[in-house]
C-alpha cells in the first residue's frame, strides 16, 4: 500500500524497443491521511473546547462595618434556609417564633417555598423598581432576603444548589451566613421555638 | 474484437478530498487545542445554570477535594516565581533558585509548608502522582491565607512590570461531596484577608426558566 503506484506507467511491451519507463504521477496518500487522522485523533483528545462555568460569590466584608452602614430589613420580607445533612432544607420565615419546616432541593421543594414567600411579600409589599446596573432596563423584582446558614453536615453540592435557586427565582437580596447555636438547637427541637436575639447573631458572626 | 484484459495492480482510491477533509480538520483543532490543565486532584464538580464562562484572565486555583483537602494552583509562571520568593522568605524554607524555577513550572500542589522543598526535588513525572496531604487551613495552623495572599502580591507585582496584565481572579473548584465545613475554611480565610468576590466552578445544568416555559419565572410573574 504504501509504495508508489506504478499502475499505468506500462511495462515493458514483449519484444518492443526499450522505452524509458513512464512514472505514475500519482501519489498514495494513504500514510499522510494516516498521520493526519492520528493528529486529528490526538487534538480532538487533549483539547477542552468548553471552558468550565462559573458562579460568582460575593461575602459579606468581614472588617470595618459601621453601625450607621447596617439597614434594618423588615422581618416579614426575610427567608431563612437552613441548609442540614442528607439534602434536607430546613426553612422559616420572620423571625418571631417562627415555624421550622423541611424540604428538600427539588423544583417542587425549596423552589416552591421560596416562590410562595415571594408571592406572600409581593401582597404585603409590593414590588420594587430597579434599574438592571448592566443594561440600565428597568426591572421590578422581590423585596425578599434570603438568608442561607449552612450547617457543618451539609455538603457544597447543598450550597451551590442553593445558590442556584437564588438565580433561578431572581432573589436579589440573599447572602450566606453561619448558623447559630440557637438555630441549630432549632432544627433538633422545632417544638421548642427559636430564641432569637439579633445580638447574639451579630456575636456569632464575629 | 476487442481485448479484455483482466485489470492488474491495486485499484487506487482518489484520497484528495478525503485528505482536504483531514487536513482541514486537523488545522481546526490543532488552533483550538488548549492543552487539558493537569489537576492536582480529582474534583467533580456540582452543576447550576451559570452560563458565565472563566474568564481568560490569569486564575489563582483553589481546589478542595471530597475529603476536603485544600490545592492551590496558580498560574503563571513569572507570577509564581515571585510568589515562592516571597513564601520562602516568610516561611524560610531554604530553596535554591534551583529549586524557586521548579516550582514555577511545577503545578498544582497541597502540601504543607516543611514539605514543599523535599517534593521540589522529586522528579517532575513523580511529582504529580505523590499522595499530598492538602494545605492546612484551620484556625490553628492557617498555611493557605500566606499562599493566596502573597500569590496576589507577586501578580499584582507582574502586573506592574507588564509581565501579565490582570490580577487573579480567584476560582474555587470543590468536590460536590466536600463537606460544608471544609469549604466555610476556605472561604472565611480568604474573607479574613480581605477577598470577598470569588467564583466557584460548576458544570451545566439547563436552566429551568429558559426550558420551554414550564418553569416559574420567578420575580418577574
Amino acid at each position: 500500500m504504501a509504495e508508489i503506484s506504478q499502475d499505468g506507467g506500462g511495462g515493458r511491451k514483449k519484444g518492443g524497443k526499450v522505452r524509458s519507463k513512464k512514472m505514475s504521477t500519482r501519489i498514495d496518500f494513504t500514510p499522510m491521511v494516516d498521520l493526519g487522522f492520528l493528529l486529528i485523533t490526538f487534538f480532538m483528545l487533549t483539547t477542552t473546547l468548553a471552558k468550565p462555568n462559573i458562579m460568582a460569590l460575593i461575602m459579606p466584608e468581614k472588617k470595618d462595618i459601621q453601625e450607621e452602614d447596617l439597614e434594618p430589613v423588615k422581618e416579614s420580607k426575610v427567608l431563612t434556609l437552613l441548609l442540614g445533612g442528607k439534602d434536607v432544607v430546613y426553612w422559616y420565615e420572620g423571625i418571631t417564633d417562627p415555624v421550622l419546616d423541611s424540604t428538600d432541593f427539588s423544583a417542587e421543594g425549596v423552589r416552591k417555598v421560596i416562590l410562595d414567600k415571594m408571592d406572600k411579600v409581593k401582597g404585603q409589599w409590593g414590588m420594587e423598581d430597579y434599574e438592571d446596573f448592566k443594561t440600565k432596563e428597568k426591572k421590578q423584582g422581590s423585596f425578599l432576603t434570603v438568608l442561607i446558614k449552612p450547617t457543618k453536615d451539609a455538603v457544597y453540592k447543598n450550597l451551590v444548589d442553593v445558590l442556584d435557586e437564588m438565580a433561578i427565582t431572581k432573589v436579589r437580596y440573599y447572602v450566606v451566613l453561619d448558623a447559630s447555636e440557637a438555630e441549630l438547637k432549632f432544627i433538633e427541637n422545632p417544638a421548642s421555638g427559636l430564641k432569637f436575639s439579633a445580638s447574639e447573631q451579630a456575636a456569632s458572626l464575629k | 474484437m476487442p481485448k479484455h484484459k483482466p485489470k492488474r495492480g491495486t485499484p487506487l482510491i482518489d484520497m484528495t478530498a478525503m485528505t482536504d477533509v483531514a487536513f482541514l480538520l486537523l488545522t481546526f483543532f490543532m488552533l483550538s487545542a488548549k492543552a487539558k490543565p493537569d489537576e492536582v486532584a480529582v474534583v467533580d464538580t456540582p452543576s447550576s445554570v451559570s452560563e458565565t464562562k472563566l474568564p481568560d484572565a490569569g486564575t489563582l486555583n483553589i481546589l478542595i477535594d471530597k475529603d476536603g483537602k485544600v490545592f492551590l494552583d496558580p498560574k503563571g509562571t513569572h507570577s509564581r516565581k515571585e510568589l515562592i520568593e516571597r513564601i520562602n522568605a516568610e516561611f524560610n524554607l531554604g530553596l535554591t533558585e534551583e529549586e524557586k524555577l521548579r516550582f514555577s513550572t511545577a503545578g498544582g500542589f497541597g502540601l504543607p509548608k516543611n514539605k514543599i522543598k523535599g517534593w521540589l526535588n522529586m522528579p517532575p513525572a513523580e511529582r504529580k502522582h505523590v499522595a499530598m496531604s492538602g494545605i492546612p487551613c484551620d484556625t490553628v495552623d492557617n498555611q493557605l491565607a500566606p499562599w493566596i495572599h502573597n500569590a496576589r502580591l507577586a501578580q499584582f507585582m507582574m502586573k506592574q512590570q507588564g509581565v501579565v496584565n490582570d490580577e487573579y481572579v480567584i476560582v474555587i473548584k470543590a468536590d460536590q461531596n466536600t463537606p460544608y465545613p471544609n469549604v466555610q475554611q476556605v472561604i472565611n480565610t480568604l474573607t479574613d484577608i480581605n477577598v470577598n468576590k470569588f467564583n466557584l466552578i460548576t458544570t451545566m445544568e439547563s436552566d429551568p426558566n429558559k426550558k420551554h416555559g414550564e418553569g416559574h419565572g420567578g420575580g418577574e410573574k
